[in-house]
């Protein structure tokens, strides 16, 4: 094959996949409903690493007992959506199931798309911890440490603005440090 | 970083402008060297040109290499000055403006690399180095989008993904080897990721190595061995988390491509190796011992024959070992019986290690292949379980598990021995003296053993049986080297003999209250027999080599 022409090809993959990838996620933020989640403290030592902050959100520990589940067990790896309503000024995990509800019109609730880490049984008591995608938050170099000094500090010091396509998938459109936006 | 610009603008238009003749004039100053170098004109002839139009004569050479030096030097530090210039604001340029940014720099190292590579000459090596930054740059895009929109780093084999896949084609179709080798590197790291974050076996990952990495590295040797030894660390991790069948499929393929390319032996060797982690995978996942196995061991033992690879043959050798290991623990578990360190499974193991070496003998008499890895895996097998019964300690922890299985066993390759050895003697097979020595040897073990097993609860009286049996060893040894004038035969035995004696020592005396005791007494101890032994040794030695 001629070099020139492989060349172009190339360059024009990689043009492509830039410009998909960006546009699917500008997609996402402009046609998605927003969310805000709630954020739970972790422990300040482990939550900075590098220049990205870790999220760990109240939805992504699911107690079975508490949200309406189509199995009573799930596999480590298993996909599964989880319908969001909102619960005052946030949005909180109502009902967990494998496959995607078809929305109904004036539906209010989102589905988000999760991947099961951990499932245990214990006694009575079911929980599982689903990763959403949502979990680093990436920020300039040396701003992260305000964010992780109020995680640490009180429960509502630190919310997540999500925006939740209809394909279950999110992406974090903002992180609100006491109610002021980092942007 | 302003003026870093600036002057590097200055410098540029200096240089262009530099001593700039009518352009006519310069024509002819480049074009005279070039006739005379033709022969079109003499030097006297140029001269004479250049005079009349009061010209001097420039070395073109020397000018265009001094220009590009400068051009360079020039282009060096624009390029510095914009890169500090982005630096310095980097954070306060909007995310898509630095993407578009980062990757126009990408497409141009990349057209760079094509114009160094393929269309300057004289330039190839850094056409390739510019390719390969093209694809870091390329990485380096990806990697700042994920940045940009927040993918989490749980997903980062994702961002490996796009990493990797859109630079394969700088690797294949500009024969690019840093590149590559990038990629193999890049494929595997997203490889474990997956496995990991996704907690699902990666079927992707083998399929391409095969279909494209493997077939795509032609004469290059450290792509292939970066993409095999991916393979191999794949089917490593399999058993942690009962992926079967990605062993599977990894071994398979590989035995395919050593099949399809039998010169290229480090295909069988992992092949084997992804094999054998299959077997494990699937004995513990389904608890049932894996008769798949046998034939696919049958094949790689036959293609060791075949080819004569004495390397595959011992890992056919683990391989069956490791096998008839899993095979009984899973009987044992379908029979609810105890799998645990029992007398009876070191028995078992020092039995089998004597068929072997039996098998070894056979071989060599009937001159076959491997007959001296058979005698060697066989009799070190056999010892070590000898010097594992040495041990009180062992013996009264595995002498109250009994497993019929095992017994069963003992008393099957017991048999087996027996009739082995009964044939080959009378086809005449131990005439040799070194032979009839070993084979004594292990004989001893071979009773002592079976006394072991008949009363596994007399723990004083095993323990003598298991040492004399060791001492056995290292005197039939040491006897064996002075007879047959073999000093490596003669040191084994030294070793054994030191080897006890330690044990021994270590085995009385660290149970003392006072430490310091062992490491005075042991401190005089390998002193002073280390220095006898040594002196014994080196007696033995002078007086081989004298008489030959």
């Amino acid at each position: 094959m001629n070099k020139k022409v492989v060349l172009l090809l190339i360059s024009l993959l990689w043009i492509t996949l830039a410009v998909g990838l960006v546009k699917s996620k500008e997609f996402l933020l402009k046609n998605g409903k927003s969310v805000l989640l709630e954020t739970l403290p972790a422990d300040p030592r482990d939550l900075l690493r590098g220049d990205y902050v870790i999220l760990n959100y109240k939805i992504n520990t699911l107690d079975l007992n508490l949200v309406r589940s189509e199995k009573s067990s799930y596999n480590p790896g298993e996909k599964v959506f989880v319908r969001l309503e909102p619960r005052g000024r946030y949005w909180g995990a109502v009902a967990v199931q494998t496959k995607q509800d078809f929305q109904k019109q004036g539906d209010p609730a989102v589905y988000i798309k999760g991947r099961v880490k951990y499932y245990s049984h214990f006694k009575e008591n079911s929980k599982m911890t689903v990763d959403y995608g949502i979990g680093s938050y990436f920020v300039p170099e040396g701003e992260g440490k305000e964010i992780e000094r109020n995680i640490g500090r009180t429960k509502s010091a630190v919310d997540v603005e999500v925006v939740v396509g209809d394909s279950g998938l999110a992406v974090i459109k903002d992180v609100v440090v006491n109610r002021r936006s980092i942007k | 970083m302003f003026s870093l610009i600036f002057w590097g603008f200055i410098i540029y238009l200096i240089v262009r402008s530099w001593g700039k003749p009518k352009k006519v004039y310069r024509w002819l100053q480049e074009e005279l060297p070039r006739w005379e170098e033709k022969m079109l004109i003499s030097r006297e002839q140029g001269d004479t040109i250049l005079k009349f139009y009061n010209l001097k004569r420039i070395d073109p050479a020397m000018k265009s290499d001094l220009t590009k030096t400068l051009s360079l030097i020039g282009a060096i530090f624009l390029g510095l000055g914009v890169l500090f210039l982005v630096g310095a604001n980097w954070q306060k340029i909007p995310g898509l403006t630095k993407t578009v940014l980062l990757l126009t720099v990408t497409i141009s190292t990349l057209y760079a690399g094509y114009l160094f590579t393929y269309i300057k000459e004289g330039y190839p090596q850094l056409g390739k180095s510019l390719f390969l930054l093209a694809s870091l740059f390329w990485g380096a895009t990806v990697a700042l989008i994920g940045q940009i929109y927040h993918i989490p780093v749980s997903e980062n084999w994702y961002i490996f993904l796009l990493w990797s896949f859109p630079i394969l084609p700088v690797a294949i179709f500009f024969e690019n080897l840093y590149t590559h080798l990038l990629a193999s590197v890049l494929l595997i790291i997203w490889n474990f990721l997956y496995l990991s974050t996704n907690q699902a076996p990666n079927y992707f990952y083998p399929l391409i190595v095969f279909a494209v990495m493997l077939s795509t590295a032609k004469g290059s040797w450290p792509v292939r061995y970066i993409n095999v030894m991916g393979l191999v660390s794949t089917s490593v991790y399999c058993p942690f988390y009962s992926y079967e069948w990605l062993a599977l499929l990894i071994g398979a393929g590989l035995l395919v491509y050593y099949l399809r390319n039998p010169a290229e032996r480090i295909f069988l060797y992992s092949a084997n190796v992804a094999l054998i982690f299959w077997t494990i995978t699937f004995t513990t996942v389904r608890d049932v011992p894996n008769f798949l196995f046998l034939p696919v061991l049958v094949l790689l033992t036959g293609l060791s024959y075949k080819d004569n690879l004495s390397k595959n043959m011992l890992l056919c050798l683990l391989a069956l070992v490791l096998w008839l290991n899993l095979t009984l623990h899973s009987f044992s578990k379908i029979l609810d019986y105890k799998f645990e360190f029992s007398v009876s499974l070191i028995v078992l193991h020092s039995l089998l290690g004597i068929v072997f070496y039996i098998i070894g003998i056979m071989s060599k008499n009937r001159g076959r292949l491997f007959f001296e890895l058979y005698k060697i895996f066989g009799y070190l097998l056999t010892f070590a379980c000898v010097y594992l019964l040495s041990f009180p300690d062992v013996l009264k922890g595995a002498a109250s598990l009994v497993n019929p299985l095992y017994l069963n066993g003992c008393l099957v390759l017991a048999g087996a021995i027996i009739l082995l050895l009964f044939y080959e003697f009378r086809q005449g097979g131990f005439k040799n003296k070194l032979i009839q020595m070993e084979l004594g040897t292990l004989l001893a073990a071979f009773a002592g053993h079976m006394l072991v097993l008949v009363n596994p609860s007399a723990v004083i009286l095993n323990t003598l049986i298991g040492n004399t049996v060791l001492v056995i060893f290292a005197l039939c040894n040491i006897t064996l080297g002075v007879e047959l004038k073999k000093t490596y035969v003669f040191n084994l035995g030294v070793a054994i003999f030191v080897l006890f004696i330690l044990t021994r020592f270590i085995d009385v005396t660290w149970k003392l209250k006072e430490k310091s005791l062992f490491f005075i007494i042991g401190g005089i101890l390998i002193l002073v027999l280390g220095s006898y032994l040594e002196k014994q040794r080196r007696k033995f030695v002078e007086r081989i080599s004298r008489n030959e």
